[in-house]
């Protein structure tokens, strides 16, 4: 696969992927020139070995330093590599999967890998997979004359399988040490939820550079705006950043940034706190309670929308969570002032439209809507004066 | 619709013995809020008023902009970090410090008039 993004200043950046399948080269469609390669990584060189596959990205005119944000700080870490450890195996696999049962014949077997353009399914009983038949498999009964035969009788039984929550870089691991072409997924009771390829992770590692370069540009698109006023004061919005597990430096960027944005565009000021709020204390939350997730606000002519995702691990109890003065927060928290358990009360009170949902060992879900343009602010709480 | 009172910073910086952190003195008051919980000042306190604190850490100054805070004062002696003061000065928050405890400090502004 090559990628190319190219930016006005002529810096170009290049992924390429040789799929470790079977050697062939795809094209993945090209981000425009709206992509910036600040926004795509801000160093010159990542190498991430994939097994077989290698993808590297050079940049071959100039030095990186050039490419704005990040400029003179070079990181130690590729983004493609922080990504590798990141993500989940259960956000690259294929899913649902394609299975068989132990009954089917081998013919059956072939015509679903046909349908389904894959090369391997796994054979499943009450739920849980109980071998694999890969096309191997099949040539090798159809060698032999035996393509009729159920699958049982001619599938790999001894197979290995891996956890959903596994992270790719284990996954990885996991195809270099076995050689296997694809890998059954379960789940913590053992139920088979997907099927993992090489080609499923470089797959899934272009599309997360490519969304974080979009976020990027959607950024400086945002700044941008923010600072050139009302020019575009109606234009739909999106700022969206990544929240990382504990780190209360870099926390109210983006209910900064939004803030500055609803200002230009002359939002009332109580609206306007309202939406700071919820932003504000929907990234803290992440930071203090979660593992890491995604915060984004979407700013429209009528209202704000903010979205909080996070990976987990999970609100245990709700409506606990949503009682004044209820807190898990550690003590680390608690020291910076944080942990007064008022936060997801808080942001219920500043939105118009309120929803959380949340999944443990899945992560929480909070959306909430804030509307610019009605006459009068909802009531204010209490002020103790 | 209840016409907002301010008081002017500068007006009660001397009676609170605080000194400026930033390049800015000078704020329109609306009141007095005291608390060392972000989510309790993000809850219940207003626009312009003067927030009392300990906490001295940069989510302080996020903390303060979200609610249009007018300024800051850091009780006990304490100040905060250049790159926070740097911050507060680009956000246009003014923080002070004070060798005062809460109490005293809040009782000070009482008598000053700030009610």
């Amino acid at each position: 696969m090559i990628a190319t993004i190219q930016k006005d200043t002529g810096v170009r950046l290049a992924a390429v992927l040789p799929d470790a399948a079977d050697g062939r080269r795809s094209r993945i469609p090209e981000p425009g020139p709206e992509l910036t390669v600040s926004a795509v990584m801000a160093h010159n060189a990542v190498a991430i070995k994939l097994g077989y596959s290698t993808i590297t990205m050079t940049m071959p005119e100039g030095p990186s330093t050039e490419t704005g944000t990040t400029a003179g700080k070079p990181p130690k870490v590729s983004v493609a590599q922080m990504l590798v450890y990141e993500l989940r195996v259960r956000d690259a696999m294929t899913q649902p999967p394609v299975t068989g049962a132990p009954g089917d014949s081998l013919r059956t077997i072939q015509n679903l890998m046909k349908t389904h353009r894959i090369s391997g399914v796994p054979i499943l009983q009450n739920g849980a997979p109980v071998g694999l038949v890969s096309i191997e498999d099949i040539i090798n009964a159809l060698d032999q004359g035996h393509v009729n035969d159920p699958a049982e009788r001619w599938m790999t039984r001894n197979i290995v399988t891996l956890r959903d929550h596994f992270s790719l870089v284990r996954a990885v691991a996991e195809f270099d040490r076995h050689g296997f072409g694809r890998f059954p997924v379960v789940n913590s009771s053992g139920a088979l939820v997907g099927v993992l390829t090489r080609g499923d992770i470089t797959a899934c590692l272009m599309q997360k550079l490519e969304k974080r370069a979009e976020e990027a540009a959607a950024r400086e698109a945002a700044l941008f705006s923010a600072q050139t006023g009302d020019l575009e004061r109606d234009k739909p919005m999106v700022l969206q950043t990544e929240v990382k597990s504990g780190d209360y430096e870099s926390a109210g960027k983006i209910s900064q940034h939004m803030r500055q944005i609803l200002r230009a565009r002359g939002v009332d000021p109580v609206i306007r706190r309202r939406a700071a709020i919820i932003a504000y204390e929907a990234e803290m939350n992440m930071i203090i309670h979660s593992i890491g997730g995604d915060l984004s606000v979407a700013i429209s002519p009528g209202k704000v929308i903010i979205e909080a995702v996070d990976r987990g691990p999970g609100i245990e109890n709700v409506d606990l969570a949503m009682q004044e003065g209820w807190s898990t927060a550690g003590p680390l928290a608690r020291e910076l002032g944080f942990g007064a358990g008022m936060g997801l009360p808080n942001i219920k009170k500043c939105s118009d439209q309120f929803e959380i949902h949340s999944e443990m060992s899945v992560g929480t879900r909070l959306h909430c809507e804030v509307l610019l343009s009605q006459a009068a602010p909802l009531p204010k709480p209490e002020v103790p004066l | 619709m209840k016409t907002e009172k301010t008081w002017k910073l500068s007006s009660v910086l001397a009676a609170m013995k605080a000194e400026p952190l930033t390049n800015r003195a000078e704020a329109d008051l609306t009141g007095c809020y005291i608390s060392d919980l972000l989510s309790d000042v993000l809850a219940h306190a207003s626009h312009g008023m003067l927030w009392i604190t300990i906490q001295t850490h940069r989510n302080v100054i996020s903390c303060a902009t979200t609610k249009d805070i007018g300024a800051v004062l850091f009780v006990c002696g304490r100040k905060p970090d250049p790159g926070v003061v740097a911050e507060a000065d680009a956000e246009g928050i003014v923080l002070l410090s004070t060798k005062l405890a809460a109490y005293e400090a809040a009782g000070k502004l009482w008598e000053s008039g700030l009610r």
